[in-house]
């Protein structure tokens, strides 16, 4: 296993670990108390810190090995769309749970048990968060599919090239 | 008693103006994200300035989200504070930028 291959295992890891933390978020302020104000400032910490490590080791995958390798693989495959669409609207998509994430620990400083318009944004956001995370979580699988199908493909074309369809 | 209620107000500006800031920060980084795909030399001056346009484009939008909120918060920007109409705006912002993106690559 190379460097390569760490770092891209690492970044939907810390996604998935940052997702994780901010459903616990969700569910302690549901029920939010003056003796869970503490815990769920951790865990909102816990949520920023995940996310922006996210952002490092996926930052370091794409931006040096995605293009010369992935992309380049699906881009000969059956299923370029896998790129066009789910590679870019994710890129960008990301940094949109990122922001929420960064935003988070400044709403649970505030005393959640008696503010409720600061509960209810904690709710929304910290649920936002995981909605978009599975998404991307769910893109990064698609993509991983798309790469694999493209190697499928050029492994069959090696081995009987009739089955493929158009290349006779 | 006293001091721990101004304590909770300043917190409270200050999650309310970045709350502001993180609603106008994600309608930014859909729109650049437009803006750079539909303009190359954008994309080529943001590649220019860190080696990788996504880069930019990230230390940009965490940028922005600082700053707007330091400047939100010096102008006691939203005047009402942290308010229910503050947690639709930053939801609203969040679901209509995801979904105009979508539509964003699905068409372009």
């Amino acid at each position: 296993m190379s460097t390569q291959d760490i770092i891209l295992f690492l970044h939907p890891t810390f996604g998935v670990l940052g997702v994780l933390a901010a459903l616990w978020v969700f569910v302690e302020t549901l029920n939010a108390t003056p003796a869970t104000q503490r815990r769920i400032w951790r865990a909102s910490l816990i949520t920023t810190g995940m996310f922006a490590l996210t952002w490092f080791f996926a930052g370091w995958f794409y931006t040096l090995y995605y293009h010369s390798g992935d992309q380049a693989i699906i881009g000969k495959g059956p299923v370029p769309w896998t790129h066009s669409f789910f590679m870019e609207t994710k890129e960008h998509l990301f940094f949109i749970p990122l922001i929420l994430a960064f935003y988070l620990p400044f709403v649970t400083r505030l005393e959640l048990s008696v503010n409720k318009a600061a509960r209810n944004m904690v709710l929304a956001i910290t649920a936002l968060i995981v909605l978009d995370g599975l998404a991307i979580e769910g893109a990064g699988a698609i993509i991983n599919w798309g790469a694999k199908t493209s190697l499928a493909q050029t492994v069959q074309m090696t081995t009987n090239p009739t089955t493929i369809k158009g290349a006779e | 008693m006293e001091s721990q209620m101004s304590k909770n107000t300043r917190e409270e500006r200050m999650a309310a103006a970045f709350g502001l800031s993180a609603a106008i920060t994600v309608v930014f980084n859909v729109v650049l994200a437009f803006i750079k795909d539909s303009y190359p030399p954008l994309n080529a001056f943001m590649t220019s300035l860190t080696g990788h346009h996504w880069r930019t484009h990230g230390l940009a939008d965490v940028i922005l989200f600082v700053l707007l909120g330091f400047l939100f918060m010096a102008q006691n920007k939203p005047a009402d504070g942290m308010t229910n109409k503050l947690v639709i705006n930053v939801t609203a912002a969040t679901i209509g930028a995801g979904a105009l993106l979508s539509l964003w690559f699905v068409f372009f």
